[in-house]
């Protein structure tokens, strides 16, 4: 039942806006593929072509051995073999919570006794068991988001579809059921094409993950991958940071104490740089096209790629700072702190408290650093080439990751 | 897999497709399927932005086709005040003596008496609509869903029926002249005139304002009330602090009684001629009845109307400008009921019952006695008789009038259905562009026009002598008065339905198919129970306005045939009072039976949709 989705050269205009752009994308059978970005980068366009609600300009779709588009030609959405969770849950007021899960389980015409089982056992199996023949209006917001799991679930559809599901929940509902998407759908082996804008979601979901800019898929990866390689700026903004720092590059790895700590290391492939900031020297992972920049670059720094120690008298070559907010988090404390310039970075943990106004010393791990070409001054990343990048870059983003 | 070629499943899309959509769309499928996927470039990207304008004007063609069969016809009308010779009217190509004609003499007095009887029941109706809405929606007062079926009745009844149950009371040898024993001419006095003509407009314009008023009344939430309270106002000053937070609504209400009144015609012919009280509409109705028709001073009336109209329209918008008040929000909590006192209790169910009592109890009496009452001789309870209502079974003439008007309203109710829901649907989706807002401004035009103005304009327009040499021969059919009715009935039937089709989210339609259900099933399983109810609703509504409409009716109707309205008027003439009220009583219990009857039905049939109501 399981099948491989592949996406060919995409592409969808609305007027003169390009939403989707050639975007291509295969998703091996049984994978769970997160699709990231923010408000106007296309994901839910992407989506609803997938399921057939709206209408690719050009490109193709194929999911197995059936053709869902190609070009202007379309599958209607009932033939998809596909099922979807709707972001407002779309479950229909008039039907209980049992009819509208049985109304999906139609398509394969089921003796009747066959089809009450098997929405029973979906509906036992997430949970709502006791709520089978309420209506939604009676239903928490949790409970509706698991009746719409259901009858997506129900009846084994090739593909899952899931537009930004958890994002009309509370934060507590929303990790409990954030579990249960990975599970259930990982046991019924569909193929899954997941959206949201939430980076903790995303990462915590994927096999792997899609970020989206401006139509254009601009990373495609592990989890891991992303994290740790971000293809460009945007990327790495959309998926967490403390904050940057502007930049001069000094060179390759010298013998400073920060780029010794890291043990020459080369995350990025092109190996680590010092860029000279004005909160001191700084050692990060080089991104593709740093080095013909001519110099002028920017730090990414990741919150986990953060440590505070206490200042020490002297120069130790590391940055410094003053710590400017304390929040207790429980298992520790989130700092922000601000450096020489102004800057400030953010989210920034420890298990200890550092108080507001204590002078702290900051430990940067050079695989948590990005060093890009800075924008300004001509030489952007290749990803983000198009003009249409430059006004959608996010605001940096607080990670709630602690990905090391 | 082949890239290259359109695979089987592929022209089995497109062949779906075709089904689903329209033929163009399943032609460029159909090309675009040959074709590979074309690189983006700018040509292709201003294609099918051309493209998509050419459809968005094929898709509002029709809707101003429409339009222009409904509307152009009072445009015509319109302009022979100015260019009377352009229509074989008169002498002059340009002129402005027909409104200098207007303003002088009686008309001038009939357009002054129709501001100030305007003006005073919009006021009376916003006042007394303010409190029942108030009173209904912020304080335990019982039978609330009383209050709001007989408000739903006041809507729906046709106002000169308000009239003539009034008039059927008060008049010599009325019901309570024989009910006691000498005439009642003082009341007579009251309500053949000025009082009685702004009480009935008011009671008429209750439920407009109380729709415009208790929507945000009942949004407000007690937070403001709160907020005054806490930092020190008293009661009065509290009321002082919402009354500018309630100032759009209450400019919404008074602007629409206002319009409605003015260019209400039932009661211009019934208490007002009656009470020799001239008002616009009666005054045009006049001009166009006599012989030869006196068009040219119809249409400056229909000018001087409409701009009466257009400036309470205007005010009321122009109240609303710079303000923002976004009362209703996620986190405006419903407001708390506050508890009357016993007093307060008694003071406002003697108030809201003795509004409705004066607005609907008489006039419905006065109807049912004067049903009731033998033709003539002493009036004891021994004495009622079924006479009338026997008399009007077996009268041919009523029967056929009845006849007639429910065939009309069938063929008007159905038409208003389909065409409003997809005008209701294309409202719903204002974003879409100029089609929409087209839309909207045709349907506020339509909904504005006095229906007296567009029945004269149908009359003169249709009956050019361009009109038949271009091959419409409307003039004088039964079609003519079915569009006269439809235009009447279209504009409220797409908001009714704009207001709910709007409210079914598209992803439940979505989700139906994506899950495996067919476009027609998929409807039908999804969208069709949560939308029955309006749809019976909108057919109701129209069915029972077109039932009962006088304007269109006394102007439009063919020769030879009565519709219901003209045939129970007619009787106000004197000369058989009693079958009169019994065909009225008849009719209006028949339409309340069939209302209950639907409503049963939908009940029974669509259980879900009824339980969908009770939610909302």
């Amino acid at each position: 039942m399981t099948a491989q989705l592949r996406v060919e050269n995409l592409s969808k205009s609305f007027g003169s806006t390009r939403v989707l752009d050639r975007v291509c994308f295969t998703v091996p059978p049984g994978r769970f593929l997160v699709l990231l970005g923010p408000s106007g980068s296309g994901k839910t366009t992407l989506l609803r072509c997938l399921a057939g609600i709206e209408r690719a300009d050009s490109g193709r779709i194929q999911l197995g051995e059936l053709a869902l588009a190609d070009g202007r030609a379309q599958l209607a959405p009932d033939r998809r073999d596909l099922a979807m969770v709707f972001q407002d849950y779309a479950l229909w007021p008039h039907m209980t919570a049992t009819a509208n899960v049985e109304y999906a389980l139609r398509r394969r015409r089921l003796d009747r006794e066959t089809s009450r089982l098997r929405v029973a056992r979906v509906l036992e199996r997430v949970g709502l068991s006791g709520q089978a023949e309420q209506y939604p209006h009676e239903l928490s917001g949790g409970q509706q988001q698991r009746v719409a799991l259901a009858r997506a679930l129900v009846a084994e559809p090739g593909l899952l579809l899931f537009d930004e599901p958890l994002s009309n929940l509370d934060a507590d509902l929303r990790e409990r059921l954030r579990v249960e998407i990975a599970t259930l759908t990982r046991e019924s082996g569909a193929t899954v094409v997941y959206i949201t804008h939430d980076q903790a979601e995303a990462f915590a979901l994927a096999d792997e993950i899609g970020v989206l800019e401006g139509g254009r898929l601009v990373q495609l990866g592990s989890p891991e991958d992303v994290y740790h390689r971000p293809a460009s700026p945007f990327v790495a903004r959309f998926t967490g940071l403390a904050g940057e720092l502007a930049g001069q590059l000094a060179g390759g790895p010298t013998g400073s104490p920060t780029a010794a700590r890291a043990g020459g290391a080369d995350a990025a492939g092109a190996g680590a740089v010092l860029v000279r900031t004005a909160a001191g020297l700084v050692s990060a992972a080089a991104t593709a096209g740093v080095a013909a920049a001519g110099g002028a670059v920017r730090v990414l720094i990741r919150p986990a790629a953060v440590t505070l120690a206490p200042a020490e008298p002297g120069d130790s070559g590391d940055p410094s700072g003053t710590v400017v907010d304390t929040a207790y988090r429980g298992r520790g404390y989130d700092h922000v702190v601000e450096l020489p310039g102004g800057v400030r970075l953010t989210g920034i943990f420890d298990r200890a408290a550092h108080p507001r106004g204590t002078a702290v010393r900051l430990l940067l791990d050079p695989d948590g650093c990005f060093a890009f070409a800075d924008h300004d001054s001509g030489a952007a990343p290749a990803a983000v080439s198009s003009s249409a990048a430059d006004t959608a870059e996010p605001e940096p983003v607080r990670t709630t990751l602690e990905v090391r | 897999m082949t890239p290259t070629t359109p695979t089987p499943t592929a022209a089995q899309t497109a062949a779906a497709d075709a089904a689903n959509d329209a033929v163009a769309d399943a032609a460029t499928a159909a090309v675009a399927a040959a074709v590979r996927a074309e690189p983006a470039t700018a040509s292709v990207r201003r294609g099918s932005a051309h493209r998509a304008r050419l459809r968005s004007a094929a898709r509002a063609l029709p809707w101003t086709l429409f339009a222009a069969v409904l509307l152009l016809p009072v445009g015509g009308f319109l302009l022979v005040a100015f260019s009377p010779r352009l229509f074989g009217q008169g002498g002059s190509w340009f002129t402005v003596g027909a409104f200098g004609q207007v303003l002088t003499g009686w008309t001038a007095r009939a357009l002054l008496d129709t501001c100030l009887v305007g003006a005073g029941a919009a006021l009376l109706a916003t006042a007394v609509a303010t409190v029942l809405a108030w009173l209904t929606e912020r304080t335990d007062l019982s039978g609330r869903g009383l209050w709001r079926l007989l408000l739903w009745a006041l809507l729906l009844a046709p106002s000169y029926l308000e009239s003539l149950g009034w008039t059927w009371l008060v008049e010599p040898q009325g019901v309570l002249s024989r009910l006691l024993g000498h005439d009642p001419a003082a009341l007579r006095g009251v309500v053949f005139g000025p009082v009685g003509v702004v009480w009935v407009l008011a009671s008429r314009g209750v439920p407009f304002a109380y729709l415009a008023v208790s929507a945000l009344i009942r949004g407000m939430g007690r937070e403001f009330e709160d907020a005054a309270r806490t930092h020190g106002a008293n009661r009065a000053a509290t009321f002082r602090l919402l009354l500018p937070i309630l100032a759009p609504a209450l400019w919404a209400g008074f602007a629409i009684v206002f319009a409605e009144s003015i260019s209400d015609y039932g009661v211009a012919a019934t208490l007002a001629a009656q009470a020799n009280f001239p008002l616009v509409t009666g005054a045009m109705e006049q001009s166009i009845a006599t012989f030869p028709a006196q068009f040219q001073l119809a249409s400056a009336m229909g000018w001087l109307l409409l701009g009466l109209v257009a400036l309470a329209l205007l005010a009321q918008r122009r109240s609303m400008r710079g303000r923002s008040f976004t009362v209703l929000s996620g986190r405006t909590r419903p407001a708390v009921r506050s508890r009357l006192s016993a007093r307060g209790r008694v003071a406002a169910f003697t108030g809201v019952g003795g509004f409705f009592l004066l607005a609907l109890g008489v006039p419905a009496f006065g109807a049912a006695a004067a049903a009731l009452l033998p033709s003539g001789g002493r009036v004891s309870a021994s004495a009622l008789t079924l006479a009338n209502f026997r008399q009007v079974l077996r009268s041919g003439e009523m029967l056929s009038a009845l006849g007639y008007s429910a065939r009309m309203s069938v063929i008007t109710a159905g038409a208003a259905l389909v065409l409003g829901a997809f005008a209701g649907r294309a409202l719903a989706r204002r974003g879409s562009g100029a089609t929409g807002r087209l839309l909207d401004l045709l349907l506020l035009a339509a909904i504005a026009l006095p229906s007296v103005l567009l029945a004269s304009g149908y009359i003169f327009t249709y009956n050019l002598p361009l009109a038949s040499e271009l091959g419409i021969n409307l003039y004088g059919s039964s079609t003519l008065l079915v569009l006269g009715y439809l235009a009447g009935a279209l504009p409220s039937a797409a908001r009714l339905l704009a207001g709910s089709l709007g409210q079914v989210s598209d992803s439940l339609l979505w989700a139906a198919r994506v899950h495996g259900r067919p476009a027609a099933p998929a409807w039908t399983g999804a969208v069709l129970p949560l939308v029955a109810g309006a749809l019976l609703w909108t057919w109701l509504i129209a069915f029972c306005g077109t039932l009962l409409e006088l304007p269109v009716s006394q102007l439009l109707a063919p020769p030879g045939e009565e519709p219901l309205s003209v045939a129970i008027t007619r009787q106000l003439q004197g000369y058989d009072v009693g079958a009169g009220a019994a065909m009225t009583v008849l009719v209006v219990a028949a339409a309340l039976a069939l209302i209950g009857v639907a409503l049963g039905a939908l009940r029974l049939l669509l259980p879900a949709a009824n339980r969908l109501e009770a939610v909302a």
